[in-house]
Parts: C-alpha cells; structure tokens; sequence
C-alpha cells in the first residue's frame, strides 16, 4: 500500500513542480501600473500612517507605482517572509530584522543598493556594518537604536546606594556599582533590580549589552571561532552569574518584570522605548551603559530594509527605497527609528522628534552611541547558532553552574556551526 | 427508525427519478444491476473527498518527498538533488534521538492524561447532580478560548514567582521554576494543552457515557458488582468506540502541537521539549533548511502512519462491536 | 448527601485551571496595559475601563476581520457537513471495490500536521494566484486534511446505523441517494453537530495557514489580526489584544451553553454511542 501511494505522490509531484516551474517573476520591467509590497513587522498605526504619507507622495511623481505595507507579526517574521519567498511570493521589499541579516546579506537574496541609496556616504559606518558585504551596501538601516539604561530614581534613591546620574558625572558609572545599586533596590522594594529587558533567559544576545563591557564577543570578527569561552567572556558571565544568583540584583529566570510599569529599579533596552514612559507615575532617567572593565562601550541594535531580487518588480522597489530613505523621508522616520544619517544625527534633531529626552540624555546615549556602537551578535545561520547557544546556555542559569563548564560546552555545540 | 416512519418515505420514492447516471428505469436488471449501481454512488459519494485529499494532501506529500531529496537554501535561491544525502544526515543527527525520545514523552504523557481526565471528568458529571450543565461548559471553555492568550496566561501563571507556585506557597510547599527545570518543564506543556483540549473529549465521553443503558447498571447492582467492577466490565466495554475515535484524534493532534512549545519554552530547557514538530519548524522555517525540514516532514509522516496503523489495529481485540 | 459534597468540592477545585485563565483574559482586558502583569494578579481591576475594547476597531477594521472569520467558518463547516457525510457514509455502507485501500488513502489526511504541507500548499496557490484570498482557508479544509477527520467521525456513526432500515427502505424501492438523504443523514444530526463543532471551532482557531497566505489587513481572520495589536515598538499592547480575543471567544462560547444539552444528549441518543 505504501509503496504504491508513494509511487503515485511522486508522479504527481513531478507533475506538480513542472507545471508551476515557469510561473512566477514574469511580470517584470514592463513599465504598466505595479503594486509594490513591503513587509514590516509594525502594524502600529502611527507608523502605518507615516508609511502611506510617504507611499501618497511617491505616487505624485510616479503616478503608476501603489505600495502596500504588509505587516507581519513580530516573532514569525523571518519564518513568515521566508516561507513566503519559497512559495514564489517573495515580497518587493522587506524590513530585515539584524539576527537575519548576514543571512540575507551574505546569501545574495538582496539587490545592491551602492548606486540606489542617496547620499549613501553620510551613513554612519557602524550603522552600516552588518549590512554591507563585499563593499557593498544590500541593506539601508532605518533603525539603528542604542541601548541604554533607564532608571527609575523613586526606588533607586530611597535604596540610597548612590544615583547612577551622579556616578556617570563623576566618571564612576560602571557595573560594580550598577549592580550594587540594582541589588541594594531590589532590597528595600521588594520589587526586581536591573532587568535586562527581552532578554528572558532566552534571547542571549541581549547579554552583548553586558559583555561587551569586557570586550567579550560570541564569536571571532570573522565568525569562525567560538567566543564563548575565552577568559573575557568567561568573566563577563561568571560576573553575570553573580548579579543573579549571589547578589540578587537580576531577577531569577523564569520571572518577569516589566521597569515601565514599575516594577523595576533599572532596565537596559533600546532608547526608542522611551515612549513608553509618557504617562510614567515615577520619576525615570537615561544614562548610558556603565562601563565594564574594558572601559565605556556602547550596543546597538538594527533593522534594515532590502530590496528582494525575487520580488516582481525589483527595478521599481530599489526606485522607491530610494525616495523611502532620503533626506527628507529619513527625517520624518527619525520620529520612530533613530537615523543612520549623520546629518539627521544632531541633539536638535532629535530632540524634535522625542519629547521624552532631554538633549544631553541624546547626546550622551543616541549620538554617540551610534557612532561608537558594537552591533548585537549575529552570523550567518543565525538561527541555528541561535538556538544552540540558547540551549547550551540553559545549565548557566541554576545557582550552582560552572561557568566556564558550560561555556566550553556551548562553544563544542557552536564550533561545528560556526566553521560552516 | 421504525417502520412506520419508513414507509411514507417508500411511498414517495417510485416518483424520483433514478439515482445518477442510470438511464434505466429503476427495478427491472438491465446493465444497471443494484449492485453496479451502487458502486457507481458509492465511487461518486466518496469523490470529492478523494479528490480534496489527492490535490491537498498526497500531492502536497509527495512534493515534500522530492523536496527531502534537495538542499534547498530559500534565500539563496539553491535548489539542488543531493538524492539521499538529507536521509544520511538524519540518520546521523545527533539531536534526533533527543528529540525522539521528547516527541514519544509528550504524546504519551499527553494522551494518557487527556484521556484519563477526559473520563473522569465525564464521570463525575454524569452523575445525578444539580448543576453539571455549570460545569460542563465551565470545563469546555477553554477549548474556544484563544490558543495563544490561553498559553500566554499558563506561561504567567508558571513562571518562578506566578501563581502556580504563590498557591503552592500558602500550603507550605516550594515550587519549581516549573517551565525552566529539566523535570517538570515537560510536563507542565503537557498539562497546559491538556486543560486547553480535554473539554472535547469530555464531551464526546458524556455523550457516550449518557449512551449506556441504565438497565445494565441496574442488573450489576442486583449481582452485587462493586462500582470499580461495573466499570470496567460494563461502561467501558460499552464506550470503547468513543475510547477508540478519541485516542486517535489525541494521539494524532498529539504529534502536531507546535505553538504551546513556542510559547512556553522555546524546546528548552536544553532540547528537552523540543518535539519532531517543532524542530522540523526551527530546520525549515527558521535555519532556512527545507531539504532537511522536509525530511523530517516525512519521518513524522512515517512515524505518524505506523502509530494510526497499529490503533487501527488494535480496534479490532479492544472495540467492542464493530462488525 | 456527603458523597454530594465531596463531588462539588472535587469539580470546584477542579474547575479553577480551566476557568483562570479565561476570566484573567477577560478582566485583563478592563485593565490598563501597565497592570497587566503586575504581581499578585489582580482578581478585579481597580479601576475597570472599557476603552480597549473600542480601540481594537479603532486600530483595525476588526469588525471586517470578524466577518471573514465568520463567513469562512461558516462556509467551511457546511461545505465539509456535505462532502464527509457522503464520504462517511459510502465508506461506511456501501460496498465498492477498493474501499478499504482508498479509505486508507483518505486517512492519510488525518496524520499530516499543516506544518508539512504548508510550502507546497503556498506554491500550488500561488500558482492559481489564490495567494491573499480566502480560497485556500475554505478550499484546503472542506476538501483536504481538515476535512478527513470529519469524514471518518461520520463513518464510525454510519457503520452503528441498524442495516435493516435500509434493507427496508431498499424493499420499498429506494436507491441510494433516496436512503442516504431520507434515511441516513435525518438519522445522523448528532454525529453531523460533532462534526460541526470541530470543525467550526478548527476553522476559527486556524492560525498558521491565515498568516501564510492572507496578505492584506482587510482579509485578515481573527487569530491573525490578535497579534497586530501593538505600541509604536511593537511591544504588544495586552489589553487591546485581550479585548479582541475576548470578543472572539465569548460569542462561541454563548452559542456552546445555549446549545450544548441538544449537542451532548443527541450525540448520546445516537451518535457515538457504545
């Protein structure tokens, strides 16, 4: 029985594929009316606005050309795109989150984007980094966002271990006295300490926030050596471990603390989440990373947004990324998604566009946190690496781990993956 | 169902016209003979079915079967025969075994616990009581509850300092960090999705139950059967069907639970709830595999159709009637 | 009498777990987003507020998106009612060359999860430029694995149907189809309101195959416009997406207690009976 239906699938099977081998992509450059598609993973409507504000004005001047945003949710995204890029059903163009970016980048999916971009040379290069590839640039990075530490001062000074704004003036803001203070407020309130926000014991690559403070990296600048095991990082995580387990200063895994409804002394997160802090009932400050023992560093984390070469209608999409990240349409994102652009790159300008921070906190945090900024972790399969490490990293989390045990272990996963 | 309701429907039925694709007037032998006939309906009854299952689901099939045969890297639009070689790298895969060894934990856990409390749940409410109507909507809503706000909220209840354990703490007792422990992570996937689905067996069991004649009970009662001993000599033997249709749709859903794991736990701790589903998801979806994906898709498959096999199978010493 | 009491204790106690977290997602839903997780949880909002209900049809056209989860359950329930009773029914009564081999060809719907035939699915679809419309949430599950399932409930209630009603009805000179739609399908409106539940609930709960091939937020179903509900950084905004999957369990949930005594003592009268 089986053997015959297995036969009879593959006929049809054969059937199937040649049947629809010469569909798909033949729409081309054949200049009538095209519908561009962009996925993105916000459905906010503040920004679905802003994209059709931008899509209106396009079609003055290219009155053939309509774009519809197509938003995905967040944690399928990459899956979503993917299986819809295998379907023959590649969107026209695509926001890419940055874990998937040397994917993307590396494996040719992306149109070259050198001679589309204007003024492609002000972008700042850190901000380009993880999205050029031979010299070329496949990716434009509409959001490139700092991560800093917001701090709730209520419960931080009625701890009174010191106030992280004051040990930043006086050049001593560094993670001893980050976790003193977050151990010491967790203490007295009751409540969690510092909360690394989204990390959750599971997406570890929110932890290059901390080590990078040690100059610690997951793996070599080329991607072929396992960094989890070299004595930087080894101390970076033992000193984590610390925090969490002796010190108490992080909370446990497995439990969930949100610093913007209060229940938190200190967070480390993305500055766009400022927002949330609008109807705030405690007093809140941003100051930076502190330093770790490797001096001042800063992290950032990016999305960026391709033209895909299997899409329909490439030539039209690369034409309108091109008016989607101008000037004057860069300045406008900028309200939302920090600005590659260092012309858009000044306390003023930004200071237009989020209320919430006070110029020096901009300057301080964004500005030059963009320009010196380490990029999150990513490799080309990511996600298999990803979830290795996860995994591997799982043992760390219990009281009595031995650190550097299961960061050899982790790397004895990883390595195989890495050298791929 | 009785005579008498038949027989207006035979009055009436000389009028219609003969069933499909007979020319011949109904009764006399021509070519159309009964039987012909009703191979003819029956081949025509079970057609669109048939169809629906060879264009969406052994097509389909058979497609992820040649995919198994590939590498097939999506975004770099690679699409290569490499002919068994996906089939040699599951053979060696390292974390198949693991994740072998949690797919059989999960559906066995997962079964034996739905079904068990599936009955007695149907038991006690099919007992004479006010209020088990209450109840027994109490006990099926979740069921239509959203699967992903359900899972959101066991994953709050559970976590280190939720509920979960807040409850466990007024009766003195220190819970575990139930979904981030090697022991107890497991099963508490298993116990959120049987407290999402065991309403629909419930159902299905109290309707069955509800089946079964009282006047059984009544001549165990004058014999002197004890409870347990009327159970199983007579209810159960009575509701195997409904065991037999319930254990499939368990067994089979079973194998297909994706999100729940999604949510709760990533697979982890370690890879220690990371079922076939779920890693087949991560090697196509996620690493952008779907070669290897697919050759898992068609391990699952195989997996899937033995297990349906030998249930098939075993319907024949446990049902109690069935032709 | 104390064996009442204790019964009442078992189903109280054990009613908790399934009852938390639905009334969590209710109330949860009257609280601003920042309460949400606070801990202990809130039995009762301090402060209920209805204002993320209305913003769930400010932020999308949700009563659009209700629609179309409504209709295509509809349509998909009625349309596999049709095609597994017959199937159900032939598999089950009727004898035919080959039944037994091509009933194991059906069943092989029944074992494959979505998650493997989703990719050629997409490409077939694709290729009928039926991406982005709601032909493969009705067509796949009518025709295809969902629909499987049905098909076989029905034959398990056909085969317990007494052959002497349609040896009687054969005498008095019907054929087929007459049995079938006067004799077997009347008789069989228990098993037909299982399959109907299942198969409702499944098309409404569908979350996968929306995301996959519905592209614009206007033909959305509802599972997959759950998600959408998020703030400027796409955290999630938990009251507004616990608003909306209130509103899509609750009217599902009335139409089981108003139905649910025909639904269980029909089944029991006939249906899946022992």
């Amino acid at each position: 029985m089986r053997v015959r239906l297995l036969t009879a699938a593959g006929l049809a099977a054969l059937m199937t594929l040649t049947a629809c081998g010469g569909s798909g992509g033949d729409s081309g450059s054949s200049g009538g009316p095209v519908t561009l598609r962009m996925t993105t993973w916000s459905a906010n409507e503040a920004h679905v606005a802003l994209f059709n504000e931008i899509a209106a004005e396009y079609k003055k001047t290219n009155p053939d050309v309509d774009v519809k945003f197509d938003a995905l949710p967040f944690e399928t995204y990459t899956t979503t795109i993917t299986t819809q890029i295998a379907g023959g059903n590649a969107p026209d163009l695509a926001w890419i989150l940055e874990n998937s970016a040397p994917d993307f980048v590396a494996s040719g999916a992306l149109v070259d984007l050198d001679d589309v971009l204007e003024k492609k040379e002000e972008l700042a290069p850190a901000a380009t980094a993880l999205w050029t590839s031979g010299g070329s640039l496949f990716a434009y990075p509409f959001s490139t966002s700092p991560f800093g530490v917001f701090v709730n001062t209520d419960q931080v000074k009625a701890a009174g271990a010191g106030s992280p704004a004051e040990l930043r003036a006086e050049g001593e803001w560094t993670w001893e006295k980050a976790v003193e203070i977050a151990a010491a407020s967790a203490a007295k309130s009751g409540k969690a300490g510092l909360v690394i926000r989204d990390f959750d014991y599971k997406t570890w690559d929110n932890l290059a926030t901390v080590w990078a403070g040690w100059g610690a990296e997951a793996w070599s600048a080329d991607g072929k050596t396992c960094g989890f095991n070299q004595p930087k990082m080894v101390e970076a995580m033992t000193f984590i471990h610390d925090a969490i387990f002796e010190k108490k200063a992080l909370p446990a895994p497995g439990t969930s603390a949100d610093f913007f409804a209060g229940e938190s002394a200190m967070t480390i997160t993305q500055i766009s989440r400022a927002s949330l802090l609008k109807d705030a009932t405690f007093g809140w400050d941003l100051v930076p990373l502190p330093s770790g023992p490797n001096g001042p560093y800063s992290v950032i984390g990016q999305g960026g947004l391709g033209v895909l070469k299997k899409g329909k209608n490439a030539e039209a999409a690369a034409a309108f990324l091109k008016f989607f990240t101008n000037e004057a349409n860069s300045a406008k994102l900028a309200q939302f998604f920090p600005p590659p652009r260092q012309s858009l790159l000044n306390a003023d300008t930004l200071a237009k566009t989020n209320p919430l921070l006070k110029p020096a906190q901009l300057q301080d945090v964004v500005i030059d946190g963009i320009s010196k900024g380490v990029v999150k972790p990513s490799h080309k399969g990511n996600a298999e690496i990803s979830q290795a490490v996860r995994s591997g990293l799982d043992p760390l989390w219990k009281a009595d781990a031995d650190p550097k045990a299961v960061l050899d272990s982790v790397c004895t996963s990883i390595q195989p993956l890495l050298a791929k | 169902m009785t005579p008498s309701r038949s027989t207006p429907v035979a009055d009436r039925a000389p009028a219609r016209p003969a069933p499909a694709g007979a020319g011949a007037p109904v009764g006399r032998p021509s070519f159309w003979t009964t039987r012909r006939r009703d191979r003819l309906t029956g081949y025509l009854f079970i057609a669109p079915q048939l169809a629906g299952t060879v264009l969406f689901v052994l097509i389909p099939l058979g497609l992820v079967f040649w995919y198994s045969l590939h590498e097939w890297n999506v975004l770099a639009d690679e699409f290569t025969f490499t002919g068994g070689e996906n089939y040699a790298k599951l053979a060696a895969d390292p974390n198949l075994p693991g994740v072998l060894r949690a797919t059989g934990l999960f559906s066995a856990g997962l079964v034996v616990l739905n079904l068990a409390l599936a009955l007695f749940l149907a038991v006690l409410l099919n007992q004479k009581l006010r209020g088990t109507t209450f109840f027994r909507v109490l006990f099926f809503s979740p069921v239509v509850v959203s699967l992903v706000a359900w899972t959101i909220v066991w994953q709050f209840m559970l976590q280190d300092n939720g509920g979960v354990n807040g409850l466990l703490a007024t009766v003195g007792v220190d819970g575990p960090n139930w979904l981030r422990s090697d022991g107890t992570a497991m099963i508490s996937v298993i116990v959120v999705q049987v407290f999402k689905n065991v309403g629909l067996n419930m159902v299905l069991f109290l309707a069955a139950l509800q089946g079964v004649p009282q006047e059984l009970y009544e001549a165990a009662r004058v014999d002197g059967a004890s409870r347990w001993r009327t159970f199983w000599r007579i209810t159960m033997p009575l509701i195997s069907p409904t065991v037999l249709l319930t254990s499939i749709i368990t067994v089979v859903g079973s194998l297909q639970v994706f999100a729940q794991i999604a949510i709760l736990t990533q697979g982890g701790p370690g890879t220690s709830t990371t079922v076939l589903v779920y890693y087949l998801y991560q090697q196509a979806f996620q690493f952008h595999a779907f070669g290897y994906g697919s050759t898992l898709s068609v391990l699952l498959f195989a997996i899937v159709l033995a297990l349906t096999v030998v249930q098939w199978q075993l319907r024949k010493r446990w049902v109690h009637h069935e032709n | 009498m104390r064996t009442k009491v204790w019964l009442y204790g078992v189903l109280l106690v054990l009613c908790v777990p399934f009852v938390f977290p639905t009334w969590w997602m209710v109330t949860s839903s009257l609280k601003p987003n920042a309460d949400i997780f606070a801990f202990p949880p809130a039995l009762w909002p301090d402060d209920p507020s209805w204002s993320a209900w209305g913003q769930v049809f400010d932020m999308q056209p949700f009563a659009q998106q209700y629609w179309n989860s409504a209709y295509i359950a509809l349509v998909v329930t009625l349309g596999t009612l049709a095609v597994s009773a017959l199937a159900g029914y032939a598999f089950a009564r009727v004898r035919f060359p080959g039944q037994n081999a091509l009933f194991l060809v059906v069943l092989t719907g029944l074992l494959i999860p979505s998650e493997v035939t989703i990719v050629p699915l997409f490409r077939m679809f694709n290729s009928w430029g039926m991406v982005d419309t709601h032909w493969p949430l009705i067509l796949v599950p009518i025709f295809g694995a969902p629909s499987v399932l049905a098909t076989f409930i029905m034959r398990q209630f056909f085969i317990t149907l007494p052959g002497e009603l349609e040896e009687a009805a054969r005498m008095d000179g019907l054929g087929r189809p007459a049995i079938f739609w006067r004799i077997a399908v009347p008789l069989a409106k228990p098993a037909l309101g299982a399959v109907s539940i299942f198969t409702f609930l499944h098309s409404w709960n569908l979350y996968l195959e929306p995301i996959v091939f519905v592209q614009s937020q206007e033909k959305f179903t509802l599972p997959q416009a759950l998600t959408q509900f998020v703030d400027v950084y796409q955290g999630p905004l938990w009251n507004v997406q616990l608003s909306a999957a209130s509103m899509t369990a609750i009217p599902v949930l009335i139409v089981f207690v108003i139905a649910q005594r025909q639904f269980i003592e029909g089944l029991a009268h006939t249906g899946l009976k022992g």
